[in-house]
C-alpha cells in the first residue's frame, strides 16, 4: 500500500505542487517520457482516509556518522543521509526514480546542449538569505573551480557556462549532449543548491531544504528541525528528526525493536526479514535494487588476461545460488548497472556466459592451457561486510567444481580500497557498488582511460565508444537500449563478472512513522512527508 | 622519596614519547588514509583526494608529520578531527569521563563478583569450588562482545523496556545514566571477574597453608578473625596487582562493549577513529589510554604499600 501513490490524499499544498507539476508537464512534453511529474508527489499516506498530523518527532537509527555537510566538498557517502534533507536542487527524484522538478518551477531545452531553469519564487535559505539564480551560478562555479576539489566537478565537466539570465532565471551552457546531465542536478549531494557568501557549510550547513541543522554531537546524536519557511506548503509534517548512532548491527536492530529508534536501515536483508516478523506493526519495503556485487578483474597479466579463463569464470558461476542463499532471494541477478538506472538489468534477460555450466568451465580453462584446473590466488573482500564475505565463499566453492580454486582473503575496508583504486591486487577483488546517480558513473569504472579501468587493464575502444555515445543520448527509450548493450559486452568479454544485484539497505520502520518511502537514490528524501502517530 | 617520584615521572615521559611514536607509525604503516577512507567504493579521482590529503598535511614526509603533532601536542594543542573538524580536546574529556565511569563501575562489579567467587571457592572447596571453577572456566571462554551482544539482542527482544539504547548523560540525569551503565559494565567486567576470582582462590588457598595461618588458628582465633586479619589480607597484594593488570583490558574491552552498547565514550570513539582513519583523534586517545594505565600502575605500587608493610621500606 506504500507504494501505490494516491493524489486523493492531499491537502491545499499538495494541490499546489500538484498544479505546478502539470504545467511542468506541458513544458516538458518536448523532453520526451523521461520526466514523468506525476502526481507521485501527493504520497501515499498509508491509507487514503487518514490525514497527516503535524508536529512530532522522528528519531532514526544510523550506522555512520556524516564526514562533512558540504555537498560540493563531501566525499563520504555517510553524509548523504543528512544533506539530503538539509539542502535540496534544482530537480528531485520521485519515489519510482523519475525527475520532478524541486527548486524550479519548469525547465526548457532550447537545444540539445542548453538548459533553462525557471526557479520558484520566494525560496528562503535556511539563514533567511532568498535563494536566486546568483545560488545557482555560485554553486556550480565553486564545484567547477579546482581550488574547491570537489568531487562532483568530474562529473558535471561538461559543462560550459552557468548564465543567470534574470534573478529567477539561470541558463546550463555544456560541451556536449549529456544525457546523464539532469539526473545528477536531480540526486543529493550532486545537485544541492549551496547559498553565495556562506562559509563553513561542513559544519554549519544553510541549506534550502525541509530540515534545518540544529545540533550534532558526533557519534551520538543529529537532531534537524522543521524549516518553518520551506517552500512546499504544509510540509515537513514532523517538527524534528533526530539520528541516533548505532555502529553495530545487532544493536542497531535491537534499538529498532525496542522502540529506541522509529526507523532505521539494515544491511541484510535475512536480519530485516526476521526483524520484519517479529511485530506485524515493523514495516520492511526495500525499495527498487539499487547496488551490484562485481568481481574486479585483474586483467593486466597472466592468467586473468586471457578471456577463455574470463568466460570460464563466468560460466563457473552460480548466480542463482548466491542470490538465494545470500540474500535469501531478496534481489536480482546483476549484471554492470541495477535496475533502478536507464537502461538497468532486469535481472532475467539473457546475458552472455551467464547460465551456470562447470563442465563448458573446464573445458574453456583446457583450451586455454589449464587442463587441471587453474588456482586464481587471493580473492579479497571486505572483511566488515558479512554479505560480501558470505557470497565469496559460496563462489569460492562454486568454482571449485569447475577446478578453479582461489584463497578468500577478508581485508579491512581502508586497504582493499587502497588496492583497488591502484590495481595492486592480485587476481580477483570483490566491492560492492553503491547507487550512482547515472548509469554513466558506473560505466566510468570499466572505461579504459578512467582510474579504475586502468588500474584493471582494459583496454577496449570499442567499449569506451557505446558508453561516450549512451552518455550523449538524450532519448531515454534509445538510451536504454544502448546501457543494456553495454552490458552485453562488458558479460560477453567477462571484464567484471558481476553475481547480483540487492536495494542498497533493508529499510525498516515501525507503521506509526506514516507517509514514508524508501528511496533507491541513497538518501531518505521522503522524511519531508513522513508523520508520527503514535 | 622525591626522588623516586622524579624518576618515574620523567620514565613516564619517555614511554609516552615512545608509545605516540610507535602509534603514529604504525598507523602509518596501515594501507589506506583518511581520504580513501571517507570516499569509500565511489568513484572520487586522484585529485580530489590529493587535494584532501594536502589539506590535512597528510602529503608531508613522515617524521615531519609526527614532530609537528609532537609540537602542537607539547603545547596542548592535540589538532583538530579529521572528521568533526572539530579541536580533539574539545571531544576527548567528555569521552574520556564516560569511559572512566564505565571502567569504574566495571572494576567494582569485576572485584566483588570476582573476590566472593574466589573467597567462597577457596574458604568451602567441595561442591563450591567445582561449580565457581566449571563456571569461571565456562565465563574466561566467552569474549565480552559475544556477552555484549547477547545482551543487547536479548534485551530488546525481551526487556525492550529497558533503557539500554539511550545513553544519558552522567549531569542530565545520574540515575539513568548508572541504570544505562549497568549491563555494559556488567559485560565488560564478567572475564575480568574470572581472573580475579582465580587468583583470589590461589592466593587465600596459598596462605591458608601457610605456618602464620596454622598459628592464627592453633592460638584460638575466630574463623572470621582469621579470615579478615590474615587470609584477606595477605591475599590483598596478587589481588591488586591482578586488578591493576586489568585495567588495560578493561580500556580495552571498553572499545568493543561501547561500540556494541552504542556508548559514547573512548573505546567507541578509537573505534570510529580507526576506521576512519582520523590520525589525531587517534594519537590522542592512544596517548591519553597509556597515560591511564601508567597512572594505574604507579597506584598500584603505592597500594602495596599500604597492604604489605614490607614493600613500605
Amino acid at each position: 500500500m506504500l507504494k501505490t501513490p494516491s493524489s486523493t490524499t492531499a491537502g491545499p499544498s499538495f494541490d499546489d505542487a500538484y498544479d505546478l507539476s502539470r504545467r511542468n508537464l506541458l513544458r516538458l512534453g518536448l523532453m520526451g517520457g523521461a520526466m514523468l511529474v506525476g502526481p507521485s508527489f501527493a504520497v501515499a499516506a498509508g491509507g487514503p482516509s487518514e490525514t497527516p498530523v503535524a508536529g512530532g518527532t522522528l528519531t532514526i537509527g544510523a550506522d555512520a556518522d556524516p564526514i562533512g555537510l558540504d555537498p560540493t566538498t563531501v566525499t563520504a557517502f555517510s553524509s548523504y543521509d543528512f544533506t539530503g534533507l538539509i539542502y535540496t536542487g534544482l530537480l528531485r527524484w520521485t519515489a519510482d526514480m523519475k525527475i520532478e522538478p524541486d527548486l524550479t518551477v519548469s525547465y526548457e531545452r532550447p537545444d540539445d546542449k542548453t538548459y533553462v531553469f525557471k526557479l520558484r519564487e520566494g525560496v528562503k535559505f535556511h539563514n533567511g538569505q532568498d535563494f536566486t539564480a546568483e545560488d545557482v551560478k555560485y554553486t556550480f562555479d565553486r564545484i567547477l573551480d579546482p581550488a574547491t576539489a570537489s568531487k562532483l566537478r568530474a562529473q558535471y565537466s561538461g559543462i560550459k557556462a552557468v548564465t543567470v539570465l534574470d534573478p529567477r532565471t539561470v541558463k546550463f551552457e555544456l560541451k556536449t549532449t549529456d544525457a546523464a546531465f539532469l539526473n545528477y542536478l536531480a540526486t543529493n549531494p550532486d545537485g544541492a543548491i549551496v547559498p553565495k557568501g556562506v562559509e563553513n557549510l561542513s559544519t554549519q550547513p544553510v541549506g534550502t531544504g525541509p530540515f534545518v541543522f540544529e545540533s550534532y554531537q558526533p557519534n551520538q546524536q543529529f537532531t534537524l528541525t522543521a524549516n518553518p519557511n520551506y517552500y512546499e506548503k504544509g510540509l515537513p509534517f514532523l517538527s524534528k528528526v533526530v539520528f541516533k548512532f548505532y555502529k553495530d548491527q545487532a544493536t542497531l536492530s535491537s534499538a529498532l525493536r525496542s522502540k529506541a529508534i522509529d526507523m532505521t536501515w539494515l544491511k541484510d536483508p535475512k536480519v530485516a526479514a526476521l526483524m520484519a516478523k517479529t511485530s506485524p506493526d515493523l514495516v520492511s519495503a526495500p525499495g527498487q535494487t539499487s547496488r551490484t556485487f562485481p568481481i574486479w578483474l585483474n586483467m593486466k597479466a597472466k592468467p586473468l588476461d586471457d578471456i577463455r579463463v574470463r568466460r570460464a569464470l563466468s560460466l563457473a558461476t552460480d548466480r542463482k545460488a548466491c542470490l538465494d542463499t545470500v540474500l535469501g532471494g531478496s534481489g536480482k541477478i546483476g549484471a554492470m548497472i541495477p535496475e533502478s538506472q536507464v537502461g538497468g538489468y532486469d535481472g532475467v534477460g539473457e546475458m552472455p556466459y551467464y547460465k551456470h555450466d562447470a563442465a563448458a568451465a573446464k573445458k574453456l580453462l583446457a583450451e586455454a592451457g589449464y587442463p587441471d584446473g587453474i588456482d586464481l590466488g587471493n580473492y579479497i573482500v571486505v572483511a566488515a561486510n558479512p554479505l560480501d564475505v558470505a557470497c565469496a565463499q559460496i563462489l569460492h566453492q562454486q568454482w571449485q567444481a569447475a577446478g578453479i580454486t582461489v584463497k578468500l582473503t577478508p581485508m579491512e575496508t581502508a586497504p582493499l580500497l587502497n588496492l583497488w583504486s591502484t590495481g595492486g591486487w592480485p587476481t580477483l577483488l570483490s566491492v560492492a557498488l553503491s547507487w550512482t546517480p547515472d548509469a554513466d558513473a558506473i560505466f566510468q569504472y570499466v572505461k579504459s582511460d578512467s582510474k579504475f579501468g586502468t588500474a584493471m587493464g582494459i583496454a577496449d575502444p570499442q567499449l569506451d565508444k557505446l558508453i561516450t555515445e549512451a552518455r550523449a543520448d538524450v532519448d531515454p527509450a534509445s538510451r536504454a537500449a544502448k546501457n543494456l548493450q553495454i552490458q552485453r559486452h562488458i558479460a560477453e568479454n567477462a571484464y567484471v563478472i558481476q553475481t547480483y544485484q540487492y536495494p542498497l539497505r533493508w529499510e525498516i520502520w515501525w507503521n506509526y512513522a506514516k507517509g514514508y518511502m524508501p528511496l533507491a537514490a541513497n538518501i531518505r528524501s521522503f522524511v519531508r512527508t513522513t508523520w508520527v502517530k503514535k | 622519596m622525591i626522588r623516586v617520584v622524579l624518576t618515574r615521572f620523567a620514565w613516564t615521559l619517555v614511554i609516552l614519547l615512545g608509545v605516540s611514536f610507535v602509534a603514529f607509525m604504525l598507523m602509518r604503516a596501515l594501507p589506506g588514509d583518511f581520504a580513501i577512507a571517507a570516499a569509500g567504493s565511489q568513484s572520487v579521482s586522484p585529485e580530489v583526494l590529493d587535494a584532501i590529503r594536502r589539506d590535512l598535511g597528510l602529503d608531508r614526509p613522515l617524521l615531519e608529520q609526527y614532530f609537528l603533532w609532537l609540537g602542537h601536542a607539547l603545547t596542548g594543542d592535540l589538532g583538530r578531527s579529521f572528521v568533526t573538524k572539530q579541536p580533539v580536546l574539545s571531544e576527548l574529556p567528555a569521552r574520556f569521563v564516560v569511559t572512566f565511569q564505565l571502567t569504574l563501575i566495571a572494576a567494582i562489579i569485576a572485584m566483588t563478583m570476582g573476590i566472593a567467587t574466589g573467597l567462597a571457592s577457596a574458604r568451602m572447596r567441595g561442591r563450591t569450588d567445582w561449580f565457581v571453577r566449571i563456571y569461571n572456566g565456562l565465563i574466561l571462554a566467552v569474549p565480552n562482545f559475544v556477552v555484549a551482544t547477547l545482551i543487547v539482542l536479548l534485551a530488546g527482544l525481551y526487556f525492550p523496556q529497558l533503557s539500554i539504547f539511550n545513553y544519558t548523560p552522567f549531569l542530565s540525569d545520574p540515575i539513568a545514566n548508572l541504570g544505562s551503565l549497568l549491563l555494559p559494565a556488567f559485560s565488560l567486567a564478567l572475564a575480568v571477574s574470572v581472573t580475579i576470582s582465580e587468583n583470589t582462590r590461589a592466593a587465600v588457598l596459598e596462605i591458608s597453608s601457610q605456618d602464620f595461618v596454622m598459628v592464627a588458628r592453633a592460638k584460638g582465633l575466630l574463623p572470621r578473625t582469621v579470615l579478615r586479619n590474615y587470609l584477606v589480607r595477605n591475599a590483598l597484594t596478587p589481588i591488586i596487582t591482578v586488578t591493576g593488570l586489568q585495567v588495560a583490558s578493561l580500556l580495552g574491552g571498553s572499545i568493543l562493549v561501547e561500540t556494541i552498547f552504542a556508548i559514547p565514550g573512548m573505546g567507541q570513539y578509537l573505534f570510529d577513529s580507526i576506521n576512519s582513519r582520523d590520525y589525531p583523534v587517534i594519537q590522542a586517545i592512544v596517548v591519553l589510554a597509556a597515560s591511564v594505565v601508567i597512572l594505574v600502575n604507579m597506584l598500584v605500587d603505592i597500594a602495596y604499600a599500604r597492604v604489605d608493610a614490607r614493600v613500605k621500606a
